[in-house]
């Protein structure tokens, strides 16, 4: 998919900037881009040792096991086929902790390594099982409680009630949230895995 | 209230665990380092993945493609209620994180921050995410391929949520 999407992007974009006669901007941006990629990996690295090492502590004082312990009636309807006890529950209840918070430098790291986590399930494949998907979907839906970035911005513009917003944010979110849940489940049975009983059985049809 | 909560989780989070995991007798700077340096290799892993998805967006935005495209989706979004200015925020938001703040800090001070539109662009930006960086990121870190209809169906979540804000403000 992405390398559908990637390829379409470069030339919609190419094409649109020969008609447009922009080529100039273009091939500014995309050198601008590389540097912008490492700055945003270097802000990144610390971050991610830092989150990182503390899962890891918070992994071997058994504290990650107990707050998924304490999720595990919803985790068990939109992650089924992840073992009880497994450390990806732990790890996707802190990610979707650090998300609802909106610790931004936070979430993407304790997200990423939930996403590793469910890929070890899945053996590691290519593949994304369902479970990944759902937890991508889910993470992309961005529940947060309080849109800080906004309120500032909100705040510098003169607003009267900066937070005002926030009760539409919630709804907006929860929204976004549900049909990002349903159109998951309701994709899965389409999105084939390849190699699967479903393919297979299809293939035989065909 | 709101503001103590989200200034004082890290330093509440870091505290509860480093503090249990000293009392259950973990080695906790060692297993710290061990689990930083393996957070270091995987942000380094990300690298890549962030390169190409940036230049890609680069592209679009460098070529002038959203404008295009803001033109010709104008008559049918507006005639589904969705106000004109809106359009370009809807359009660039789950693929450029930097490019659709930029866009929404500029419009918010055009429109005024507590007009119908300013609440609408607000809530957009607070309840929408980078859709297509973050897939990216979350999956190229755990070396997928083949993501399946996690795109589909977190474009599907993610307009959802967008065309929600802006009814959602007409009414509140």
């Amino acid at each position: 998919m992405l390398n559908a999407i990637w390829v379409i992007m470069m030339f919609s974009g190419i094409v649109t900037s020969l008609l447009t006669g922009r080529t100039k901007e273009v091939s500014d941006a995309i050198l601008a881009s590389c540097s912008q990629a490492v700055n945003l990996t270097i802000v990144m690295l610390g971050a991610m040792c830092l989150w990182s090492g503390l899962m890891k502590v918070a992994e071997k004082a058994g504290i990650v096991d107990a707050l998924a312990r304490l999720l595990k009636g919803i985790f068990r309807f939109l992650f089924p086929g992840i073992p009880q006890g497994h450390p990806a529950n732990g790890a996707i209840a802190m990610s979707l902790s650090a998300d609802l918070l909106g610790l931004g430098n936070a979430a993407t790291p304790l997200g990423i390594l939930a996403m590793k986590e469910l890929s070890g399930i899945n053996g590691n494949s290519p593949v994304a099982s369902n479970a990944m998907v759902m937890f991508g979907v889910i993470n992309a839906a961005c529940i947060q409680l309080i849109p800080s970035t906004i309120l500032i911005i909100r705040q510098q513009a003169g607003s009267a009630h900066p937070s005002s917003i926030i009760p539409c944010v919630w709804i907006a979110s929860l929204v976004s949230a549900i049909t990002g849940i349903v159109s998951a489940k309701a994709l899965e049975r389409v999105s084939r895995v390849p190699g699967s009983k479903a393919e297979k059985a299809l293939r035989h049809l065909v | 209230m709101a503001e103590l909560l989200s200034n004082a989780a890290i330093p509440a989070v870091f505290l509860f665990i480093t503090v249990t995991a000293f009392i259950r007798g973990v080695p906790v700077f060692d297993t710290f380092v061990e689990g930083a340096r393996e957070g270091a290799r995987t942000a380094l892993n990300i690298l890549p993945v962030m390169v190409g998805i940036l230049a890609g967006v680069a592209m679009l935005n460098g070529s002038g493609l959203i404008d295009i495209m803001t033109g010709l989706l104008q008559k049918p979004t507006e005639a589904a209620g969705v106000p004109r200015e809106a359009l370009p925020l809807l359009l660039i938001r789950p693929f450029s994180g930097s490019a659709s703040l930029g866009l929404f800090a500029e419009q918010i001070e055009k429109v005024g921050p507590d007009t119908f539109l300013g609440r609408a662009l607000s809530t957009i930006m607070g309840s929408s995410e980078t859709v297509l960086y973050t897939l990216a990121v979350y999956f190229g870190a755990a070396n997928v391929k083949n993501t399946r209809h996690a795109i589909a169906a977190s474009l599907i979540s993610s307009y959802a949520g967008m065309l929600a804000a802006v009814f959602i403000c007409r009414i509140i």
